[in-house]
């Protein structure tokens, strides 16, 4: 299973390189007309965040790397079991698909689908939760369209 | 002094029965929200959020407090049933909650937590009518260097409570400060990471950002544990309120956790799980009797009860007062203000003071009417514990989806809930908690235009920023607040 260790060592690296790509972007801040000479840059207030993230990033990876924690319990994984991480990836995996459905087929297809693919990711077998999550998709997408007059369809 | 004309104004907006009716769903929404395990009242705020977008300010504010007063109370009810806390807001009440229901007096478990829930938040709603307007009036005077003072001491003390870890907390706030950067600066119209995209010129979204951080990554994390199931003796769920006598001897804990509770819902950034484990600790630590915390004893609950609830209308008084949220919850409800088109701070008082009135009024309401509709209603909306994550989770993400984008039409908000949702997902899995990544994003605007015309001002000398007496006075409080811990522990050697 994956380690918090590796997997925070994972991200503080990821957050030290965005801190330092997002820190280069603000270098070509341009300031236009009269307002470039007054008060402080636009670049400041960012890259005084971006230094922070990255100081507090290598805080957290040398105690990663010296201790194996920063603070939770030594040695825990990310996922209890295969289960739980195989559940919640499939669910980010499904959140995303279902946002590309209404972006490119509209907005039934994805409520249609929604529901029972998320059922089938966590391994949901029961027919009367299949029904009852489609009945209140129906019951939200009448709420919205009707009670609330949006345009979803 | 009261504003008669207002406070007249206030009372008709709220005896309107379209408000009265609003206020009683919103009550019986939190409650439901709160008993089911994970959903706490900022989720349930933030799924509440955009059908206010469609009602007057006083309707939506009256809902989303309902929601947020009963959510905080509904998670006493599946700690005390199931031992599993619908809220962070009610861990505290598992240990004391818990043990009485097992050992069969669960109905009086209730009737202390709803007892508790209910004088503690009575007690808050007349604090901040009293303090609120105090701090308006104050605060109409603060410069940047105060604003700047004020975010600073937030965003630290919510680092300092959130998690184990003081860098992790860190790290958050100030990701969640930077995010606040992207879109043109207020100050001079620049643009800033931008990429070429114009959905990006008026920032990140704020109520897309907080929904997805909140609701869409506790669903993901539902997912995870979408099998495991609840079970419990609904026979003995019927609330038994305790006596006078009862009260009168547990005086002392119900006053000292009410001002817990309200004091630490006033700090910004702190929220009702810190101030239900002060208040809890603090009792224990007087108690004549101490061992028998933990054991089922009323007193344990009805300390975290009456603190959580007490900080509801605490983290209203620099909410409203500053626009600086009191705690993550309180974040997701400046939003709803931003939704009406309001900016919270003290020309709030002066320019909706009819508003303001029906917020503290609705706030005492809701109170009282939380007793009876908690009487009536918790064995029923105790059942829904057994609800199946499974259910609960494809619902709240389609209600997320659906309700970002009715707000304005726009997938974009849709792919930044979406966003937000699976970083909240990803740093609460790697151990960082996402209280300070809320507030710093709710914070930035306000700290980050302070810090520049405070440097301006200051012509680049940082020492000028302690050269206010207010400002100084928060500084030296954000010190002690951080020294008091070592401090009284050295003195304690």
């Amino acid at each position: 299973m994956l380690s918090q260790k590796t997997a925070n060592l994972v991200f503080i690296t990821a957050i030290l390189i965005a801190s330092a790509y997002f820190a280069w972007v603000a270098e070509g801040f341009v300031t236009s007309g009269l307002l470039a000479s007054s008060g402080l840059p636009s670049k400041f207030f960012p890259q005084l965040m971006l230094a922070l993230m990255a100081l507090c990033a290598g805080r957290v990876g040398y105690l990663y790397l010296v201790r194996g924690h920063a603070g939770e319990p030594e040695l825990a994984n990310v996922f209890a079991s295969a289960t739980e991480a195989r559940q919640g990836l499939s669910m980010l995996a499904v959140a995303v698909l279902c946002y590309a459905i209404w972006r490119n087929f509209g907005f039934a297809p994805m409520a249609v689908l929604l529901g029972p693919i998320s059922l089938l990711v966590m391994g949901v077998r029961n027919l009367f939760i299949y029904i009852t999550v489609l009945a209140l998709t129906a019951f939200i997408t009448a709420v919205f369209i009707y009670g609330l007059g949006i345009q979803l369809l | 002094m009261i504003d008669s004309a207002a406070l007249i104004s206030a009372l008709g907006l709220l005896a309107d029965p379209l408000t009265m009716l609003l206020l009683v769903v919103g009550i019986v929404l939190g409650l439901i929200i709160g008993i089911l395990p994970g959903l706490g009242p900022p989720i349930a705020i933030a799924l509440a959020l955009p059908f206010t977008f469609y009602m007057d300010p006083v309707p939506s504010m009256v809902l989303l407090l309902g929601i947020y007063s009963a959510a905080i109370y509904g998670g006493s009810i599946s700690a005390i049933a199931v031992g599993i806390p619908g809220t962070g807001a009610a861990i505290a009440t598992v240990q004391d909650g818990h043990k009485m229901f097992k050992s069969g007096r669960g109905g009086e478990a209730l009737g202390f937590s709803l007892t508790g829930s209910i004088i503690g938040g009575l007690f808050s709603a007349v604090c901040l009518a009293l303090i609120a307007p105090l701090l308006a009036d104050l605060a109409a005077k603060f410069g940047p260097r105060e604003y700047l003072a004020i975010s600073v001491f937030g965003l630290v003390v919510v680092v300092r409570v959130a998690g184990q870890s003081l860098s992790k907390g860190l790290l958050m706030g100030a990701l969640g400060l930077f995010l606040t950067t992207w879109g043109l600066d207020e100050l001079n119209g620049t643009e800033r990471y931008t990429f070429g995209n114009y959905h990006f010129y008026e920032g990140l979204p704020l109520v897309p950002f907080l929904v997805g951080l909140f609701a869409v990554s506790e669903v993901l994390i539902g997912a995870e544990r979408a099998a495991q199931r609840v079970d419990f003796d609904a026979a003995s769920l019927k609330v038994k309120l305790p006596g006078l006598k009862t009260l009168v001897r547990m005086k002392d804990v119900i006053m000292r956790s009410s001002i817990i509770g309200t004091v630490i819902g006033i700090i910004p950034g702190e929220g009702a799980a810190v101030g239900a484990f002060f208040a809890y600790s603090e009792a224990k630590r007087r108690s004549k009797e101490p061992e028998k915390y933990g054991t089922g004893i009323p007193e344990g609950i009805v300390a975290p009860e009456t603190a959580n609830n007490a900080t509801v209308g605490g983290a209203l008084v620099p909410t409203l007062t500053l626009g600086v949220p009191g705690s993550p919850a309180a974040a997701v409800l400046l939003g709803a203000l931003l939704i009406q088109g309001l900016t919270p701070g003290p020309k709030l008082f002066s320019e909706e003071p009819d508003l303001m009135y029906a917020i503290f009024i609705g706030l005492f309401l809701i109170n009282i009417l939380m007793l009876f509709i908690g009487l009536i209603a918790i064995r029923f909306a105790a059942q829904l514990i057994r609800v199946p994550t499974s259910v609960i989770v494809p619902t709240v993400l389609l209600l997320s989806f659906v309700g970002i984008y009715s707000v304005s039409n726009s997938f974009f908000n849709v792919g930044v809930l979406l966003g937000a949702g699976i970083l909240g997902y990803v740093v609460r899995k790697l151990g960082y908690s996402i209280a300070p990544l809320s507030i710093g994003f709710v914070l930035g605007p306000i700290l980050e235009n302070a810090l520049r015309q405070s440097l301006t001002i200051a012509d680049g000398s940082v020492l000028e920023f302690f050269n206010t007496p207010i400002g100084l006075t928060i500084y030296a409080a954000l010190a002690l607040t951080i020294l008091w811990g070592p401090l009284t522990a050295r003195f304690k050697k």
